[in-house]
């Protein structure tokens, strides 16, 4: 692995007081003018310190993926409450947020090193500096010797590895991921999370990560925030005191796991069922 | 290895096979080569017009000239009205009820409007040939627009590309290759259109010859100017496959 950390100026810690990501009474709306406004995010507040691993979970259709469209500002209708990403309300194209979706989403027509350097490409880096950055951040993910395939010949782990080397090829402070993982196997699942851990300590981005495995959030975050079924409210803000560095593998025999698990579980049932 | 070299023996003995049984059924009248030929004269035929008196190298040259600038203008002018149309959808919807009418027309009915418009010449064949090529392509160039994966517009627009980079990055590549498929099917129809246009009348070319032998009832030559013409549509579908394999190595 290369000294991907000593060359970045973001990775430093910031100090503790302003927020990476603030939601104040965040409620959204969709359809707000017309005849049947479905309200999809009901007065969500919480914030994330910089450098902060934070999970959202919930049930299907709770508001997750809004929230996160919210923060990328790629919706066109505008919530009520309080956004604000580094301190600046969201915008389309916010060079700070790296967004990385469900599916892959890599460009077949491109090569694993192209696909990686895409988000570079975009936000305009040298040809030169983004493919020795793309290259770097695939040998990190373990994809070194296949920076030339194309991705119909790679596995849909290879993929999303890919994936996850283009999104922290940006270097923005802030990661959205929504469900990075959610269409893997198990076993390469447990793989991916590693891999992220280890991505993510190296670069300390300030990461908000939807998913709807309570291991994986557990697995992976300081706190996880517990949403309810629509229209989404926050239950819990629970925060995960396991030590770091953490390997999500070894976590699966660790008892304070399954004591967090168990009590987050009694949350989201608590929060499917119930109108309180 | 073994077995791609059985299966191509089996077909070069099948088609021994085929000849000779046909060239045995019409020497001993079993077979009419008044109406069928016969693969004797089919072959001499051929050896004449290629070979000793070679007339119709000229009318091969006609016919695939026409058809290569046909392939070519009809589909240059629909890839770029199908980005027009991507870029303008309202001009597309406008549009779309005068195209589909065109376009359900039997095309090789105006070959007599062009005959007359355009003469006997190359010029009234092309327009047949591009009158087919055209919505072929046209048709082919909107879809794959339309098919662009949503994944891929979402990921590009939270990166901040801007409506050029979104379409020479992600909306064009993307499309590629259902163009490709259109343009395969382009040149096929733009021999189509060719030959049918030189059938109804032409100073030169392979349809032409055709109608001529069929109206003297040459029908070695006939046979011939089939074969020819199956052969010449045949080498289009390589030439666009491996084209294809080149240019497409991603998918």
């Amino acid at each position: 692995m290369n000294d991907m950390a000593a060359a970045r100026p973001s990775g430093a810690p910031v100090a503790a007081a302003a927020p990476a990501i603030e939601l104040k009474d965040l409620t959204m709306r969709f359809g707000a003018d017309g005849p049947s406004p479905v309200l999809a995010v009901d007065r969500v507040s919480f914030s994330l310190a910089p450098g902060e691993f934070v999970s959202l979970i919930g049930p299907s259709g709770c508001g997750k993926t809004t929230i996160l469209n919210l923060l990328t500002g790629l919706l066109h209708e505008t919530p009520e409450g309080k956004l604000e990403v580094l301190g600046k309300p969201p915008r389309e194209g916010n060079p700070d947020i790296a967004y990385m979706l469900a599916r892959d989403s890599l460009l077949p027509w491109r090569t694993a090193l192209e696909n990686a350097a895409y988000g570079m490409e975009i936000r305009g880096v040298p040809k030169q500096e983004r493919e020795t950055r793309a290259l770097d951040l695939l040998k990190q993910v373990g994809l070194g010797d296949f920076a030339d395939k194309y991705p119909k010949a790679l596995s849909h782990g290879m993929r999303q590895r890919c994936a996850l080397a283009r999104t922290f090829a940006l270097d923005s402070p802030v990661l959205l991921m929504d469900e990075p993982f959610g269409a893997l196997d198990a076993q390469t699942k447990l793989t991916l999370e590693d891999v992220l851990m280890n991505l993510w300590s190296a670069h300390r981005k300030t990461v908000v990560f939807v998913t709807h495995d309570l291991a994986e959030a557990i697995a992976l975050s300081d706190r996880v925030v517990v949403m309810s079924a629509r229209p989404g409210r926050i239950i819990a803000d629970v925060p995960i005191d396991l030590p770091r560095p953490r390997s999500v593998r070894k976590l699966q025999s660790d008892h304070r796991f399954h004591d967090l698990y168990a009590q987050l579980w009694g949350l989201l049932e608590q929060g499917t069922t119930g109108d309180e | 290895m073994n077995k791609v070299l059985r299966l191509s023996l089996g077909h070069v003995v099948f088609i021994v096979a085929f000849i000779a049984i046909w060239e045995f059924a019409s020497a001993n009248r079993l077979l009419d080569p008044t109406f069928f030929g016969r693969p004797s004269g089919i072959a001499a035929y051929i050896w004449r017009g290629f070979v000793t008196e070679r007339t119709l190298w000229n009318d091969l040259f006609y016919t695939v000239l026409a058809a290569t600038i046909a392939f070519w203008a009809g589909s240059i002018a629909a890839v770029l009205v199908g980005l027009l149309f991507a870029m303008v959808p309202k001009l597309h919807k406008a549009c779309e009820p005068y195209l589909t009418l065109l376009n359900a027309m039997p095309r090789i009915a105006l070959a007599p409007l062009f005959l007359l418009w355009f003469g006997l010449g190359i010029g009234s064949k092309i327009a047949v040939a591009v009158s087919l090529t055209f919505f072929i392509v046209l048709s082919s160039t909107v879809a794959g627009i339309r098919g662009v994966n949503s994944d891929h517009l979402v990921l590009s627009r939270a990166l901040g590309a801007t409506p050029g980079q979104i379409f020479f990055k992600v909306t064009l590549p993307s499309a590629v290759p259902i163009i490709f498929s259109g343009l395969r099917l382009g040149l096929v129809y733009a021999l189509l259109g060719v030959v049918g246009a030189e059938l109804l009348a032409a100073e030169h070319g392979l349809g032409q010859v055709l109608a001529y032998l069929q109206s003297t009832f040459d029908m070695d030559g006939v046979m011939a100017l089939l074969f020819l013409l199956a052969l010449l549509g045949l080498s289009i579908t390589f030439i666009m496959n491996w084209l294809e394999r080149r240019l497409l190595v991603w998918q």
